[in-house]
């Protein structure tokens, strides 16, 4: 039986296709899947993502085990930002990426995939044992709501008393909202929920954490506050199309447990100034590996799709990870991995049901 | 969801439409529902000849691709160039976005296709593909 976030009962109100994702039932579309995905490049869409995770690492040794689990160096954060990560294994290989909020050098909070949230949350007590930090997993308890599109902070204006020219892309900070009195724990202050300029969807916005009890609220004033700019929800099918169109990489799908984050374009993640989980296998990595993860615009007429093949003069160079007909582009536009000597730009060809087709290959942010 | 009278269906929610020695062929309402947007149709050439139960092209929505079979057998004598332009018109008027006509091969094949109230239970009972 699959899990239900506390919106369930929402989506259905909006009559959403449902559909089963991780473990959860999930909305897949409401007005559908090009309809919201254009009106978070345009308006605002507010997304259900209470799925993912939300890990509490707490404690005297927060910073000292978390420069050692993470490739991101931890302690070289300020307090209130954030930063995209992966989770390592000692083989440079990525269990999952992530979102690490830094509260404070004693308190941060990890949001993995709902797909592997459990094994992340293994996976760190496992790494722990050495550290005096207490882990607390939240996921359960804690719901999320992304709100994404140029028009984002116009609703969370209305919707908090806050100055959001100081908070930039990739911090975050607690925040009362004007029409709900929330109760505190010991992650959230009292009056607070957690507001941060994230997303994945490659345009401004925020994502929002509080406990489940708020979750119906909080969408209905949403709802409400957003109607002047548009706001409608959004599901996990336009959240697919937004990423792929800005190259974000999608855990399980572009890369699944065989991937270093070199290899996904993610080098930038590394910092290579200090010792974590990976980091000798990721030295050797550096100077050996084959292949890159790119972005593809079709030329010709055709959709690149999961495991389609990419070909170069004859010659097997690749395949796609994720495809689709980008909504902004009216094209089809894939990700994947080539041959790390092929060149932005190059031309190469994607096998479509027996039929070579030609493809631009381009940074894996497509649309820019 | 829609059925349209007119039309005897396949349990791959495909519908045919009979007229005289030719039929149309299209995808139904719920299966258009199930695709969600279609972006891209991929239609076999005129004089193709279809079997029966064998995939003749794809419908590709933003999340998926999905083959089309032949609800009957037959030779396309035409086939819909402006679903082909505009896929959309699938999702807007699936009843009316045709997608190949066909010179039918046998009219017994017809029978084994099911009239709108069978294809109705159907949906109700066994649901579809997707």
């Amino acid at each position: 039986m699959a899990k239900r976030t506390p919106l369930y009962n929402k989506h259905l109100e909006l009559h959403a296709r449902m559909t089963e994702f991780a473990g959860f039932e999930m909305p897949l579309e409401y007005s559908g899947i090009i309809d919201e995905h254009l009106n978070v490049r345009n308006n605002v869409g507010i997304f259900d993502v209470s799925h993912m995770g939300d890990i509490i690492v707490q404690g005297k040794d927060t910073e000292k085990f978390l420069d050692y689990f993470l490739p991101t160096k931890f302690s070289s954060l300020q307090e209130k930002q954030a930063k995209y990560s992966s989770y390592l294994n000692e083989q440079g290989i990525m269990l999952d990426d992530t979102i690490v909020y830094k509260v404070n050098n004693e308190k941060a909070l990890l949001i993995p995939n709902a797909s592997t949230a459990t094994m992340i949350y293994n996976w760190i007590v496992e790494k722990s044992k050495n550290f005096n930090i207490k882990i607390i997993d939240r996921t359960l308890l804690y719901s999320s709501i992304a709100v994404q599109g140029p028009k984002s902070v116009n609703v969370m204006k209305k919707i908090t008393d806050y100055d959001y020219t100081k908070m930039g892309s990739f911090t975050f900070d607690f925040i009362s909202l004007k029409d709900i009195e929330t109760r505190d724990d010991d992650f959230l202050p009292y009056n607070k929920i957690m507001v941060s300029r994230t997303g994945y969807t490659g345009e401004d916005g925020f994502e929002l954490i509080f406990s489940n009890e708020y979750a119906e609220d909080i969408w209905d004033i949403l709802m409400r506050e957003g109607k002047e700019f548009n706001l409608k929800p959004a599901g996990l099918g336009a959240r697919d199309t937004l990423r792929m169109e800005k190259g974000m990489l999608l855990s399980g799908q572009d890369f699944h447990m065989d991937k270093s984050p070199i290899e996904a374009s993610i080098s930038w993640i590394i910092d290579w100034d200090h010792d974590f989980i990976g980091k000798e296998a990721l030295l050797k990595i550096k100077d050996n590996y084959q292949k890159i993860f790119r972005g593809f615009i079709m030329i010709d007429n055709g959709i690149p799709r999961h495991g389609y093949k990419i070909y170069k003069n004859g010659n097997e160079v690749g395949y796609i990870t994720s495809g689709t007909m980008s909504p902004v582009l009216k094209k089809g536009i894939g990700l994947g991995y080539i041959d790390k000597n092929l060149k932005i730009g190059d031309t190469v060809e994607i096998s479509i049901r027996e039929k070579l087709l030609k493809a631009n290959v381009c940074k894996p942010k497509i649309l820019r | 969801m829609e059925i349209d009278n007119r039309m005897l269906y396949s349990q791959t929610h495909e519908w045919v439409l009979v007229e005289g020695k030719n039929a149309k062929v299209g995808v139904s309402d719920y299966a258009q529902k199930q695709l969600t947007d279609i972006v891209y149709v991929e239609l076999p050439a005129v004089g193709t000849h279809l079997t029966k139960g064998k995939s003749f092209g794809v419908i590709e929505s933003v999340k998926a691709v999905e083959d089309i079979y032949a609800p009957i057998s037959g030779k396309v004598i035409n086939r819909n160039q402006q679903v082909m332009d505009k896929p959309e018109m699938i999702n807007n008027e699936p009843y009316n976005a045709w997608l190949i006509e066909i010179e039918i091969e046998n009219p017994e094949e017809l029978k084994e296709l099911m009239n709108p109230e069978d294809y109705k239970i159907f949906l109700d009972t066994e649901g579809g593909r997707w």
